[in-house]
């Protein structure tokens, strides 16, 4: 039994035959496999019936053999939904025009929105979406996606904690949190300045308050450095305690720089893939083969098609490899040395706070084991030293 | 010779339970409720109106009456009539046509 659905493809039509051998007709046509269907008698001599397109020519000889006479009533199927189509261009293409511009526009970046971010910083950040692309009107599925967005954008704007970016439908939300930093305080209460560290004072200068240490004292930690008593025995008042006092602070630290560096560099060359995705199939559009590198790595960026609020089962791919090289460095035992150290001083200088100077240092022991430098250096450093201490006084 | 076939063949039938309609060119008929008929092995329409369907068979006529009827399919061997399904009568003629 053939199926109607295919008939629906291939086209058919009713035929209407009129004649005394209606009968010996169906016969003729049932031999010769012509494949007609819902067959139904209409009047004395009448029969009507479905006639599949592809048969219609060879209805021929079997009408002329058999004296009927035979009329085409209706014509189905897509064959005659083409020829309709056709006739009316005007039309279809305005529905197709009307259905691909709707779909490009809600593809469409329409709207870019930041909030919370005062008017520099929203200048800058708005400067800095404009170089990646985003403007009214571009399509969604060419630009990066969000996460990147989100953190190139954190990445350049200094001035901003966190940026957040959502993308609700056509338009960019960006959402500012700014730094703000702590206003400066001034000291109300009345307080010690006291040692944070063992150290040797280097120097004191003393604001408001008392001095306690004089140069090359050993103080320990937590020791009154400058105190926050001020008169003389017996009228001892309260104050704030101000000042600065440097101490010689001895560091120690530790590394290891090994001989052999292996690392890899992105070499600049890059081949890019685009392709479809319908529901799981992937279609390559452009860029096809695999990349003639030994080296690779691979950024994806896959963004999916919508049309009006629905996200559509299409994705537009986009897929980045990058050319890796690896590079072995090898290094002598006193450039090692050379570097484990200025490693070491930028560490050191890092956890330091800003006014600290390195006096000296001092190579403790040097090793070279299993393809490994290691150092242990020795720091002298000058830094202030003070951390205040508030004075709570007991009734 | 043709007679001496026949008998074998209702032998066969008999006695190793082969379905009858394979091996003696029989119609076989599946009715659902009223509504629906389904003809195999038939070898012809002889008339087709609304209220009545006449089919050539191997021996003998088969006789459908009854009301709106419309052939769904039809196919060489094969046919789906649906209707109001009141008679079904095989009129056997002591003569069999020969028809191919």
């Amino acid at each position: 039994m053939k199926n109607l659905w295919t008939n629906t493809f291939s086209g058919y039509t009713r035929i209407k035959i009129v004649g005394n051998y209606a009968e010996l007709f169906l016969n003729k046509c049932i031999h010769e496999k012509i494949s007609i269907w819902q067959i139904r008698r209409v009047g004395n001599e009448v029969i009507v019936c479905y006639v599949a397109l592809v048969d219609v020519k060879r209805l021929r000889p079997i009408v002329k053999a058999t004296k009927v006479k035979v009329y085409f009533i209706e014509r189905k199927g897509m064959p005659f939904l083409f020829k309709k189509m056709l006739s009316r261009i005007g039309f279809v293409g305005g529905l197709i025009s009307f259905i691909t511009i709707l779909f490009l526009l809600s593809n469409m970046v329409w709207n870019v929105t930041i909030e919370g971010a005062s008017p520099k910083v929203e200048h800058q950040l708005s400067k800095v979406i404009q170089e990646l692309g985003i403007k009214k009107g571009k399509f969604l599925f060419l630009l990066p996606n969000v996460e990147e967005i989100q953190k190139l954008a954190t990445s350049k704007i200094d001035a901003a904690t966190w940026i957040g970016v959502t993308l609700n439908g056509t338009t960019y939300h960006f959402r500012v949190v700014e730094q703000t930093l702590p206003e400066k305080q001034p000291p109300v209460s009345d307080r010690h300045l006291v040692a944070k560290k063992k150290a040797i004072i280097h120097d004191i200068f003393v604001e408001q308050g008392q001095g306690k240490v004089a140069p090359n004292d050993f103080v320990n930690k937590g020791e009154v450095l400058i105190s926050g008593f001020i008169g003389k025995e017996g009228d001892l008042q309260l104050a704030p305690a101000k000042g600065k006092v440097l101490g010689e602070i001895w560091y120690k630290s530790k590394v290891s720089v090994p001989l052999v560096n292996k690392f890899s560099t992105l070499t600049g060359e890059k081949k890019t893939q685009y392709s479809l995705t319908f529901f799981n199939v992937s279609i390559p559009i452009w860029g096809f083969g695999k990349p003639q590198f030994s080296e690779y790595e691979i950024n994806d960026n896959q963004n999916r098609l919508r049309f009006l609020k629905w996200e559509l089962p299409i994705q537009y791919n986009r897929t980045s490899f990058l050319e890796k090289e690896t590079q072995i460095r090898e290094y002598s035992k006193e450039e090692a040395l050379r570097i484990a150290s200025s490693m070491a001083k930028e560490e050191l200088l890092k956890k330091l706070g800003e006014n600290a100077v390195i006096k000296g240092e001092k190579v403790l022991h040097e090793t070279v084991t299993n393809g490994k430098v290691k150092l242990m250096i020795h720091y002298q450093v000058i830094e202030d030293i003070t951390v205040p201490q508030p004075i709570i006084q007991g009734d | 010779m043709r007679k001496l076939n026949k008998m074998v063949r209702k032998w066969m039938t008999n006695k190793m339970g082969l379905p009858a309609d394979v091996m003696m060119d029989l119609p076989r008929i599946t009715m659902i409720g009223q509504f629906h008929i389904y003809i195999e092995n038939h070898r012809g329409v002889l008339r087709f109106t609304n209220q009545e369907l006449r089919l050539l068979l191997e021996q003998g006529q088969l006789l459908i009456k009854g009301n709106n009827f419309v052939i769904k399919t039809i196919l060489p061997e094969e046919l789906l009539l649906e209707g109001l399904i009141e008679q079904v009568i095989y009129i056997n003629e002591n003569t069999p046509k020969k028809k191919q």
